[in-house]
């Protein structure tokens, strides 16, 4: 069985794309009889942001927990930044900045003990932290008191810190905004935004749809340990249904409704869903008998949705 | 191994060993006066047939001559308790109680294998094991000196002492170390270093109280340690190697299993 640092088989990866910064290949993995992870196979690219969605207990923190190192994959293979994460797993972890969820630090340390403590540990230099920290409101007198009298905002923000502060070459968040306040959130965004720009790669967890769609570049959807889809955010957004809300003054032209599904007419109201492009609708619809249009964004709630929703995986299979 | 993990290890035991430190120093600093007070005493009840001589006798010391107040004060169950603190409580929750608490799984994000983990909380622990040791048997050079009855002892036997005793108390080290990798929870971690230490203990006192039974104190570590017997130039180097055997074995058990543990995450 490969371990930590001591003897283990390379398995080739196939078709891993050049810039890839993580690749996983049919990789599986059983505790006993329970099986957490199956044949999954993904690419991460270097510069993006990858959004890993499931519902709790789909194989998230496990996925996550094998790259790491943590846990031994019963078959597959899967690489980080080049490197089979079986052999060299310590190599990883030394470019690699890790948030766990619900993260635990030390209670009787100071915050400033402990990015210290774990900076030191990472034998890097802290480049990050003093602007992470004015970003996420951790002053000096905040990071100078002790953990345990944080607050779970206060020690998740720690949390992005400490995975963050060494200026990683990629970045693994497992749920990075739980706890955090929503201006917080939109702070920890902004970082994000910026990294990307820096060419930083990120790897995060979520199950928070709106904070998927706002940030991520690509998804991967997970159910019960399977792959159930990746998708490119943009793309899918594009695709997806927006829900339509028209009132008009007299009886509604229905004939000028193109592209409009499931429609429903009450009186001078019609609502619908459209598909496609908005511009070309619009440019149909107009006309001085409509008063009013609503034409709400498209949300990947739907679509994640449909992943979701049960016998899901069988209807993938 | 990893000289700042080794230092924060160290850093988190101060307070304790502070403490322990001191009560080590006083513990051995009392048994010299307990020996110069009651020696005698002792002698003259075995003398005069009131007691059986073997039930003057606790593990493999007694009050009848310097080096024999030596084995009691650190076979004693205060002593027992002073080292145990470190050699059972902080190594079986040491790698159990970080796995539980899920601050282990911060560290491991690190750059650092679980082997070289493992060798830093290691180091750190014997070396708090030895500190201790070394306070009680330096206390106890500094009863006998106060006394002035040195003399009743070779000194230069001292390292000797120190070394057969951290040998056992690592032996203890060692496998509450291994049981804490073994378990994801500190309470069973613990339970399993206790149950060994006080089997041990069990087997030594059952055998020097009772005659019919002295062939228990072979299988225990604690009899394998005799301070006495050392300090009146008669180092067994069977024991010595019992005690460094007994304390190897789990650190090469060790060595094979954590690095092929699966640390799922806490619960």
């Amino acid at each position: 069985m490969p371990v930590d640092g001591v003897g283990a088989t390379i398995t080739p990866m196939e078709g891993t794309p050049s810039n890839a910064v993580i690749s996983t290949r049919a990789l599986t993995k059983h505790y006993g009889s329970v099986t957490a992870l199956t044949d999954l196979t993904l690419d991460v690219t270097e510069g993006e942001i990858y959004g890993f969605l499931g519902p709790n207990g789909a194989g998230k923190s496990t996925m996550i927990r094998t790259l790491l190192g943590f846990l031994h994959a019963t078959s597959g293979a899967a690489s980080v930044l080049g490197m089979d994460v079986a052999l060299d797993s310590v190599e990883i972890r030394r470019l690699t900045g890790y948030l766990p969820g619900g993260i635990a630090l030390y209670d009787s340390l100071t915050g400033e003990q402990v990015l210290d403590y774990l900076v030191d540990l990472q034998g890097r230099e802290p480049r990050r932290r003093a602007e992470l920290c004015d970003r996420l409101e951790l002053s000096g007198s905040v990071l100078r008191r002790r953990v345990r009298d944080y607050s779970r905002g206060m020690r998740q923000k720690i949390g992005v810190v400490q995975a963050l502060q060494h200026d990683p070459e990629l970045a693994i968040l497992d749920e990075p905004t739980e706890g955090l306040d929503p201006l917080m959130q939109h702070a920890f965004y902004r970082i994000l935004d910026d990294l990307r720009s820096e060419g930083r790669t990120v790897f995060f967890s979520s199950h928070v749809l709106s904070e998927v769609e706002r940030l991520c570049d690509r998804v991967a959807i997970i159910r019960a340990g399977r792959l159930m889809a990746i998708h490119d955010v943009a793309d899918l957004l594009a695709r997806r249904r927006r829900r339509v809300m028209l009132r008009w003054r007299g009886t509604p032209d229905m004939s000028a409704l193109p592209g409009l599904e499931d429609v429903q007419v009450d009186g001078n109201r019609v609502i619908g869903m459209l598909s496609g492009e908005v511009a070309g609708f619009v440019r149909a619809i107009a006309s001085p008998s409509l008063e009013d249009l609503t034409i709400e964004p498209a949300s990947l709630e739907e679509a994640f949705l449909e992943y979701y929703a049960p016998g899901a995986e069988e209807q993938q299979e | 191994m990893s000289g700042r993990l080794l230092a924060q290890t160290l850093r988190w035991q101060r307070v304790r060993l502070i403490a322990v430190v001191l009560a080590g120093i006083g513990w051995g600093l009392l048994i010299p006066v307990i020996y110069g007070a009651f020696s005698d005493v002792v002698r003259d009840l075995v003398d005069s047939g009131a007691f059986p001589a073997e039930l003057m006798n606790f593990g493999s010391g007694s009050l009848f001559t310097l080096p024999g107040a030596i084995t009691l004060g650190l076979q004693h169950p205060l002593a027992i308790a002073m080292i145990g603190i470190f050699a059972v409580g902080a190594s079986a929750t040491a790698v159990a109680g970080e796995r539980a608490s899920g601050t282990l799984e911060v560290l491991l994000a690190r750059p650092i294998s679980r082997l070289t983990l493992y060798a830093s909380i290691l180091a750190a622990l014997l070396i708090t094991v030895l500190v201790v040791l070394v306070a009680i048997l330096g206390g106890m050079i500094g009863g006998a000196a106060l006394q002035g009855i040195t003399d009743e002892m070779d000194l230069g036997q001292i390292p000797l002492v120190v070394l057969n005793g951290f040998g056992l108390w690592a032996a203890f080290t060692t496998f509450g170390l291994a049981a804490s990798v073994s378990f994801d929870r500190p309470g069973p971690a613990i339970g399993l270093s206790l149950a060994y230490l006080l089997a041990n203990y069990f087997l030594e006192i059952l055998g020097s109280l009772w005659t019919d039974a002295a062939w228990t104190q072979d299988y225990s570590l604690f009899h394998h340690f005799n301070p006495g017997s050392i300090l009146t130039g008669d180092l067994q180097a069977g024991d010595l190697v019992i005690v460094l055997v007994a304390a190897l074995v789990p650190i090469i058990y060790a060595i094979v299993i954590f690095p092929r543990r699966d640390l799922a995450a806490p619960a």
